[in-house]
């Protein structure tokens, strides 16, 4: 890629790259979520019971897939934060928004473990043995995704790749 | 029953899902996952270490080395975490069927939620440097 364009352009494309990948995955395990938490007894209604009333199983392999794509890019642009971003905010003192991005990245790797027994869980949605289980890995995932994509969010207003 | 499990019912099950062995490898791999990643993190047991001014990859753990920058250590940590929670998977496999259906499968949602109290803990140095 060099000569074509920036570094900075460069490692702000696959941030947003990153973003893209979070938002798809942000918005399936929500409404997933919703679907598990809140079902709805009837589809008819307003955006929210519609919002809820998605074929949640559906969403499963998709969430999987987004979140191992995400992790992976988000892995890739890790290296060049390391050196571009935490550095100066150190320097800037901005220390508790390095912790929450090193919050993030454990997050990220637990998430990663629960994976599978969620694929599981909810490709044998027909088990009633899992109901509970699979209510419960997905809100844990869901919430995981939400405090992720929040830190990242403050994090690259705080500086990102162009600062 | 809602519209929604009603849905999620109808979902057929591909050959991998159907699999009983493969559910206790799902199940033991995500059950450990959460913990073992803790442990990993706390004994510092990364598989390797990366130096991403250098990008330069080693073996095991490799502390700072002057005028190489900074090393990072979390890849390593989630490799080792992913092979010995398939390792703990592949096991559980070989246990009898009566045994692998006792796990409490609640377990599998809480413990992501207990690690987290450690996660901060760990995360300490960054929260008393943020205090002074």
């Amino acid at each position: 890629m060099a000569g074509l364009i920036s570094t900075n352009t460069f490692w702000t494309l696959w941030l947003f790259v990153h973003l893209i990948l979070a938002v798809g995955l942000l918005g399936a395990l929500t409404h997933q979520a919703m679907a598990v938490a809140l079902p709805v007894r009837r589809i008819a209604g307003g955006i929210v019971s519609r919002f809820r009333a998605v074929p949640a199983a559906g969403y499963a392999t998709a969430v999987c897939v987004l979140w191992v794509l995400t992790f992976i890019v988000g892995s890739y642009i890790y290296t060049k934060y390391r050196i571009q971003i935490r550095i100066p905010l150190e320097a800037a003192r901005f220390y508790k928004t390095g912790g929450f991005f090193d919050f993030k990245e454990h997050i990220a790797s637990i998430g990663l473990t629960l994976l599978p027994a969620y694929w599981y869980f909810w490709k044998n949605a027909q088990n009633p043995d899992f109901d509970n289980a699979r209510k419960g890995v997905t809100l844990v995932l869901a919430a995981m995704c939400w405090f992720m994509f929040i830190v990242g969010h403050v994090l690259n207003n705080a500086r990102g790749f162009a600062s | 029953m809602t519209a929604t499990t009603a849905t999620s019912r109808n979902a057929s099950a591909p050959s991998l899902a159907a699999s009983p062995k493969f559910g206790t490898f799902a199940i033991t791999f995500s059950l450990f996952g959460p913990a073992v990643y803790c442990v990993i993190q706390f004994l510092n047991w990364p598989l390797f270490t990366y130096w991403p001014a250098t990008g330069r990859l080693v073996w095991g753990y490799e502390g700072g080395l002057s005028g190489q920058g900074p090393n990072m250590l979390w890849y390593g940590w989630t490799v080792t975490t992913i092979l010995i929670a398939a390792g703990l998977g592949l096991l559980a496999m070989m246990l009898p069927e009566r045994v692998t259906r006792k796990i409490p499968l609640a377990l599998i949602w809480i413990l992501p939620i207990l690690t987290i109290p450690y996660i901060v803990y760990s995360l300490m140095p960054w929260w008393v440097l943020a205090a002074k």
